[in-house]
């Protein structure tokens, strides 16, 4: 393995340009290295009534944790006032409800706090964060600077500064942004990128994903003058944005999603 | 199929899937109608916002566009500026000057799904418009914004409502910020004193004093946030609005599309649409490759694509395609886009 790794990756970018499939490859690429990682990310955004606990499933040899943010806040909160019972029962009360409801941020800052909880009890443990699109990624790096201007003091306060200091720190934290090889959506991941310069000194990359150029490099005379001219259009961005991309993966023609990810693995390297 | 114009046209979808570009050029095709359009779009893509003119100083503001001698109107959610419109509406400053609530009406603070509830509503009530076209914010859940509705329901519930009417007495007889912990600790209602003191050992004690003052002004606002319930009933009205449910060939995600609908049931009706963007269809049954590998392509791109539709009608009773366009140029997409919205109006 080329790079030290480090305990939080972010995996972020437009919707539908592969998330999910890219952080569970990479989780993957990581046990292949015979390194612990695991896949997470969030089952709801508000607390509800669909609520489902925490989950945990191991699925073709990886760790998938689905955090759900009643049971987070919960934790959070019994931990704090050590109290089992008085944790639950702030959570039920419809005034702490729909006051996290009503700021989603808040569900963010408990999510995250989670998170490095589970990098703490685990020294060597790799998260790997399948986060909400775009807008919402910035959101979420941004509700912890939030909340602790927000609290001021506190017992919150300090926590909020703990999280930071890891959030914030380059050697803690990186930032994958995946784009697909359009101009629109490369557009979108610079944007992103620039966002999240502005919110955190961590790094951030981008990955375009999904590429057709370098699979059909030299067969490109007998396309279809539709498809030609895209695959035209991407090979200009490729070339013109070269030096910003962290890596281009090309797009898998796997059937299935093991056939993908296994497509995928392999080139994972440089999202380290 | 018919495609009827209504006041209220909304997409809903995954994000990447097309959405703003297709309500953009739907807006387009409706002035071109001779309608007063409102399109309300948030977080688009920087060269579309380029294209509608939503530069730095319209961001918040209604603006008006001009493309290619279409004229209509189009606003770009800022929080902030939704909470500077609801103060100066309803006549409550201290909503645009509390601490708390101007952190979170930061361009990300998270309010933005919320507050375009309100924002549609209060656009509905300034008459300027016939139409509303409604791009709902790309979210983790494609249904934040509609669970909106119910968050503020439930933010202003009745229990909520007894414990700020009654801080809300002490203040008005005192004068502002008058209550401090003192009042809370008074407070016997609903176990919120417990909770508060409870609360209080985790967030400190200034906190919770800004927070009562921060939730007790928005408290004065209930009625600007109450108001956008109203969109509610509106969705569910069959002859007041269209329902656009937007997925895209290329994620091939049926069954997301599927969810959508299921998802979405308490809100929508049933004469909603199923729009499938960026097909190939056409292009790949035109298209006869010798080299293997191409073939393999092709099969792969044909193959993937008809399945998805089978599936799709399967599921939905309307169903509008849109072609994939193949330019560089947004205003292109939207131009080519507007011609297949006539299509689709001219059908009928």
């Amino acid at each position: 393995m080329s790079a030290q790794p480090r305990r939080l990756y972010i995996f972020t970018g437009k919707g539908g340009v592969g998330k999910t499939t890219l952080s569970k490859a990479f989780v993957q690429y990581f046990k292949q290295n015979n390194q612990e990682a695991l896949y997470l990310t969030f089952r709801n955004q508000a607390i509800g009534d669909k609520h489902e606990g925490n989950s945990e499933v191991t699925k073709n040899g990886i760790k998938e944790i689905y955090l759900d943010l009643e049971e987070c806040a919960k934790d959070y909160i019994e931990k704090k006032l050590n109290s089992k019972l008085v944790g639950s029962w702030i959570v039920k009360t419809p005034f702490f409800k729909s006051l996290v409801n009503m700021v989603p941020g808040f569900s963010y800052v408990i999510y995250m706090g989670r998170i490095l909880e589970m990098g703490k009890e685990n020294p060597n443990l790799i998260i790997v964060l399948d986060a909400p699109a775009s807008g919402h990624a910035l959101t979420m790096v941004e509700s912890t600077t939030n909340f602790q201007q927000i609290f001021g003091s506190g017992v919150i306060f300090d926590d909020t500064a703990k999280m930071l200091s890891k959030l914030n720190d380059p050697a803690y934290t990186k930032i994958n942004v995946i784009s697909l090889a359009s101009v629109m959506s490369w557009q979108e991941a610079v944007e992103l990128k620039t966002g999240l310069n502005e919110r955190t000194p961590v790094q951030v990359d981008i990955t375009v994903n999904n590429a057709l150029a370098p699979l059909l490099e030299g067969n490109t005379e007998e396309l279809p003058v539709g498809i030609r001219e895209k695959i035209l259009n991407e090979k200009s961005l490729l070339d013109e944005h070269a030096s910003e991309m962290r890596c281009v993966l090309s797009h898998s023609l796997g059937t299935n999603y093991a056939a993908i990810e296994s497509d995928l693995v392999g080139s994972l390297s440089k999202l380290i | 199929m018919t495609l009827p114009v209504k006041s209220f046209e909304i997409f809903c979808g995954t994000g990447g899937v097309g959405k703003t570009t297709l309500a953009t050029s739907r807006a387009l095709c409706l002035a071109d109608l001779g309608h007063r359009v409102l399109l309300i779009t948030i977080d688009p893509a920087r060269r579309l916002k380029d294209l509608l003119g939503l530069n730095l100083d319209s961001v918040g503001e209604v603006t008006e566009v001009n493309f290619e001698g279409k004229k209509l109107h189009a606003l770009l959610m800022s929080p902030e500026k939704t909470i500077l419109r609801m103060a100066a509406k309803f006549k409550t400053p201290d909503l645009a000057s509390n601490r708390i609530v101007q952190i979170l009406s930061r361009p990300y603070g998270g309010m933005n799904e919320i507050l375009s509830l309100v924002e549609v509503e209060m656009q509905f009530e300034s008459g300027n418009f016939d139409i509303v076209v409604l791009d709902t914010p790309p979210g983790a859940h494609f249904l934040d914004f509609l669970e909106g509705l119910g968050k503020i329901r439930s933010f202003f519930d009745q229990s909520f409502v007894e414990i700020f009417t009654y801080l809300g007495s002490k203040t008005a007889k005192a004068g502002k910020r008058v209550f401090g912990l003192g009042i809370i600790n008074r407070v016997i209602s609903g176990g919120l004193k417990k909770l508060l003191s409870y609360l209080q050992n985790v967030t400190g004690t200034q906190f919770i004093e800004d927070f009562v003052e921060a939730v007790q002004i928005i408290y004065q606002s209930k009625d600007a946030f109450m108001k956008g319930l109203a969109v509610q009933d509106k969705l569910k009205d069959r002859k007041y609005c269209n329902w656009f449910l937007v997925t895209s060939v290329e994620q091939g995600k049926a069954q997301e599309a599927i969810e959508m609908k299921s998802h979405a049931i308490h809100f929508i009706h049933e004469d909603h649409f199923l729009v499938l963007n960026k097909c190939l269809e056409q292009e790949m049954k035109a298209w006869h490759p010798t080299k293997d590998k191409l073939i393999q392509i092709k099969d792969s791109f044909q193959g993937r694509e008809i399945e998805l539709k089978k599936q799709l009608k399967a599921s939905f009773s309307n169903v509008l395609e849109f072609p994939e366009i193949i330019s560089l140029s947004p205003s292109e997409h939207i131009k080519q886009l507007t011609l297949r919205w006539n299509a689709h109006v001219l059908q009928n």
